[in-house]
């Protein structure tokens, strides 16, 4: 504003006052000094030693994992360093294959498009989650504790349009969606209507990541959405799902035995076979000590049995 | 005549009363990430690093991330802006081909800073190989302050009165010598106040970062050039999406009151500066 | 006669200030340029419908009508909002206000046109998405209204900082003339000052909507995310998309590759477009005002 203001003519300067440029330039430094000087130490030597850099990114799902692995791993290799990025599957995926990323997270299987664009990815599971169909809590409290595919799928198309059609209170529903290169809606959406790009007439709003969509779930009274059953908490409430004459509810147990349906591995994308140093990471993920951590996060490990089983959601994030 | 009072009367009432309102407002906000963000706000906020997602754990790396793209923008482009300012001042002669540069100038001001992002990722990540990187984002900062340093400075070249340039020749001096004894002196203000200015917008942006720059976790200095950085702009970004999660809202207002702390400390010293000289000026 | 320019010889210095000339002037051009040249390959696939499609679905089908409306809506309402407050503010400053708090004002709105939009948009996505839902007894909060609100506080203080400089710059015997005819200070200000910073006060207008047009990160938490044109298509209380809000939410899946990227970049083109004839249109009649 300022600026437009001066070169407006609106406003003019003239011949300075070095004594308060000098002292305002002293309140910037020091104001800032305070930060840089340490940092600035501390930098100069790192710089000067160098490191291997491994950077990840992609998926919400997996990023808690990844994160939390990445920390106690780089602290046994202090030489190797691991970034991790947001921005959901479609965004690890690209990036793998480009070579934008050494690691990309997905929450769901390559397409056979990317496949075709992307002649060398190779993925590695790493664990393996659900996506429940959520609803704010008042609405789980109000009754509604399962819903049918077709119901689901009704909400989706905006053929249901109000809670009490499903046995609920008389609210409107403020049906989530999310961004279309999301994991988690190709997963959902695939279950609902066979097809993972199927579009939601019915959906209100569209959100990106899993910390978004549950914020947006939690802050409303009459939501439905879809969300990673590691995301489940008091105000985000996963519902059982109707099929067949049973109720499933979405449990890590119903996951873990295979009833619940909307399973989906979790995967790290890579361009080729891993090697060196990204080798050495996805290698800790998959042993016992990474595979804890993917319990720890609230997702069931694949390679130890004996991991902790319990009931979904009792995670809080 | 009584009508005419009435109207009056009822006109400077809506006229205190909209003002209050928009002031009011404006209160609100400010009192708001005061009373939000202070809470968070102690020496092991300011100078740990964040843990478990930034809902745990300070903002020491966000903070550093924020000055490094800033200070970095500023300094690339100050040597920019300030042959630019001279280019137009002491070599373009003709009043068409000052006017079209101005033009030119004053378009970059305009530019949507989301653009900034797009082109500047493609032309610094993708061509010159920087990727999401702290460069990158130095970078982008560099073009898109540009205008505003270069426009402090030439108004600032500009005013230089003849006469000390006249001096400056009859004395003998070679272009270098003017240069570092009369034109850079004084327009001193002029790249003070422009660079501060500079350097609240660098500070203040984050959609021309947001997926050119950062990385979510994992960061703490960058240790080469093609490291990510965490900056306090999307720390706030990411935080603010749980806004159903209290300690993620604390910690984003936290964040929010050092950002806007580090521009109202911008800003308010060059309105110092100015302030002087238009008081000097009146003299 | 002395020859004013330091540069009549090529030394270092004529290098360096040429470059940095050029790097200065051609930026813009560049960005341009880029622009259009990205986004050919979607123009390619969609055809000139691109601009008036209604679906977009990435890797299938992208049309940008539901972006570019939003962004009209949300700008649109933003201005509508702030006129009133913005207005009644300059001419209190500029009119009735004495010369030292007349600076305190004008210094205080230079501080707050520099809060970090990302304030705004924290706030926008704690308070005023619930505010507003409540308020108005909506399903949900995020909508077109919303964008538009935040857009309008943050864009006061800029549009009443260039009013007032616009009504200042009216001469003070133009005041002192209708004061002496009998005129009241409030008529002089509305038939005398106005009209004649008319044209001042529309270039600060449309210079705020540029800057409001070109804001993401606030925009992008509370406009609620959904390509679609809302139902009946005045309903601003349902939520939208903007221009800025979408290349910020897909910008860093598609970055730099296929038709995705090249309808990012369109959107960003067609931004550009509408941003630069209102700044255009703006300064043009700022600078007529002086």
């Amino acid at each position: 504003m300022f600026w437009e203001r001066l070169y407006l003519g609106m406003i003019s300067m003239s011949r300075q006052n070095s004594g308060k440029i000098i002292l305002g330039m002293l309140l910037v430094l020091f104001g800032t000094g305070a930060w840089v000087l340490p940092g600035l130490s501390g930098w100069v030597q790192v710089f000067a030693q160098g490191s291997t850099v491994i950077r990840i990114a992609g998926s919400t799902t997996v990023l808690p994992i990844v994160s939390r692995a990445a920390e106690r791993f780089q602290s046994r290799h202090p030489s190797i360093k691991i970034t991790v990025n947001a921005g959901g599957s479609g965004v690890g995926i690209h990036g793998a294959g480009t070579g934008r990323f050494d690691i990309g997270l997905a929450s769901r299987e390559i397409t056979p498009n990317e496949n075709q664009r992307y002649a060398s990815l190779h993925t590695t599971v790493i664990g393996r989650d659900a996506v429940a169909c959520v609803v704010s809590s008042e609405i789980f409290h109000a009754g509604v504790r399962t819903l049918s595919k077709r119901q689901i799928g009704y909400i989706y198309l905006g053929k249901i349009t109000n809670w009490k059609q499903v046995g609920g209170p008389d609210r409107p529903i403020v049906v989530i969606d999310k961004e279309t290169h999301r994991g988690t809606r190709h997963v959902f959406m695939h279950y609902l209507f066979g097809n993972s790009k199927a579009r939601a007439p019915g959906a209100r709003l569209v959100t990106g990541s899993n910390n978004e969509e549950q914020a947006k779930i939690a802050q409303s009274d009459s939501a439905i959405g879809m969300l990673s059953i590691a995301w489940m908490n008091e105000d985000v409430a996963g519902i059982g799902i109707h099929e067949g004459g049973q109720v499933i509810q979405p449990t890590l147990d119903n996951v873990r035995n295979g009833r619940f349906p909307i399973a989906r591995n979790l995967n790290l994308i890579t361009a080729g076979q891993p090697a060196g140093a990204v080798k050495l990471f996805i290698d800790y993920l998959l042993s016992e000590e990474g595979q804890r951590l993917v319990a720890e996060s609230g997702y069931i490990p694949i390679h130890s049995p004996h991991a902790v089983s319990r009931v979904a959601g009792s995670h809080s994030k | 005549m009584n009508r005419r009072l009435l109207k009056e009367r009822l006109s400077m009432f809506a006229l205190y009363g909209l003002t209050a309102g928009g002031g009011l407002i404006l209160a609100v906000i400010l009192i708001t990430v005061f009373t939000k963000g202070a809470p968070a706000l102690s020496v092991s906020f300011l100078f740990e690093a964040s843990r478990n997602f930034g809902l745990e754990g300070g903002i020491f790396y966000q903070t550093l991330g924020t000055l490094i793209l800033m200070a970095g923008a500023a300094l690339v482009c100050l040597p920019v802006a300030l042959g630019s300012v001279l280019f137009q001042t002491e070599f373009l002669h003709s009043p068409q081909l000052k006017k079209i540069f101005r033009l030119l100038i004053y378009s970059l001001n305009a530019v949507p800073t989301i653009i900034f992002g797009l082109i500047g990722y493609l032309f610094f990540g993708v061509f010159l190989e920087a990727g999401v990187s702290w460069v990158t984002g130095v970078l982008i900062l560099a073009v898109m302050i540009l205008p505003t340093l270069h426009v402090s400075i030439h108004e600032a070249v500009e005013t230089i009165p003849k006469h000390y340039r006249e001096a400056g020749l009859a004395l003998g001096l070679s272009p270098g010598q003017q240069m570092r004894a009369v034109i850079l002196p004084q327009s001193l203000h002029g790249i003070v106040t422009g660079t501060l200015l500079g350097l609240a917008r660098a500070a203040g942006e984050t959609a021309a970062i947001m997926f050119t720059a950062t990385a979510f976790s994992g960061v703490d200095l960058p240790q080469s050039w093609t490291d990510p950085v965490t900056t306090l702009q999307t720390h706030i970004l990411v935080l603010a999406q749980e806004a159903a999660n209290p300690e993620a809202l604390t910690n984003a207002w936290g964040a929010g009151l050092v950002l806007l702390a580090i521009v109202f400390i911008l800003i308010t010293a060059t309105l110092w500066i100015r302030s002087g000289l238009e008081m000097e000026a009146e003299r | 006669m002395i020859q004013h320019s330091m540069f009549h010889e090529k030394g270092p210095v004529f290098w360096w200030t040429g470059l940095a000339g050029v790097m200065a002037a051609g930026t813009i051009v560049i960005l341009f340029a880029s622009l259009v040249i990205e986004s050919v390959p979607v123009f390619k696939a969609e055809g000139i419908s691109f601009l008036w499609g209604v679906d977009w679905f990435a890797g299938e089908n992208y049309g940008a009508l539901p972006m570019i409306f939003g962004s009209l809506a949300v700008t649109g309402l933003a201005v509508v909002m702030v006129l009133p407050f913005a207005l009644a503010s300059a001419i209190l400053t500029s009119e009735f206000l004495s010369g030292r708090a007349r600076l305190m004002v004008k210094a205080a709105m230079e501080l707050l046109a520099g809060v970090p939009g990302i304030i705004y948009g924290l706030m926008g996505i704690s308070l005023l998405t619930i505010w507003v839902r409540d308020v108005f007894g909506l399903i949900d909060g995020n909508t077109l209204f919303t964008a538009g609100l935040l857009l309008a506080v943050m864009i006061l203080p800029t549009i009443m900082t260039l009013s007032e400089d616009a009504l200042s710059s009216v001469p003070g015997e133009l005041r002192d003339t209708a004061l002496s005819l009998g005129l009241t200070r409030m008529e002089t200000v509305t038939k005398v000052v106005v009209p004649q910073a008319l044209p001042g006060l529309a270039g600060a207008v449309f210079l705020g909507i540029g800057r409001a047009m070109g804001e993401t990160i606030a925009v992008m938490l509370v406009i609620g995310g959904i390509d679609r044109l809302p139902q009946p298509w005045f309903n601003l209380f349902a939520p939208g998309q903007s221009i800025p809000s979408k290349i910020g939410r897909e910008a860093a899946e598609a970055l730099g590759f296929d038709v995705q990227w090249s309808a990012l970049i369109a959107l960003g083109l067609v931004l550009f477009v509408m941003v630069m004839t209102l700044t255009f249109a703006g300064n043009v009649l700022l600078r007529k005002a002086r």
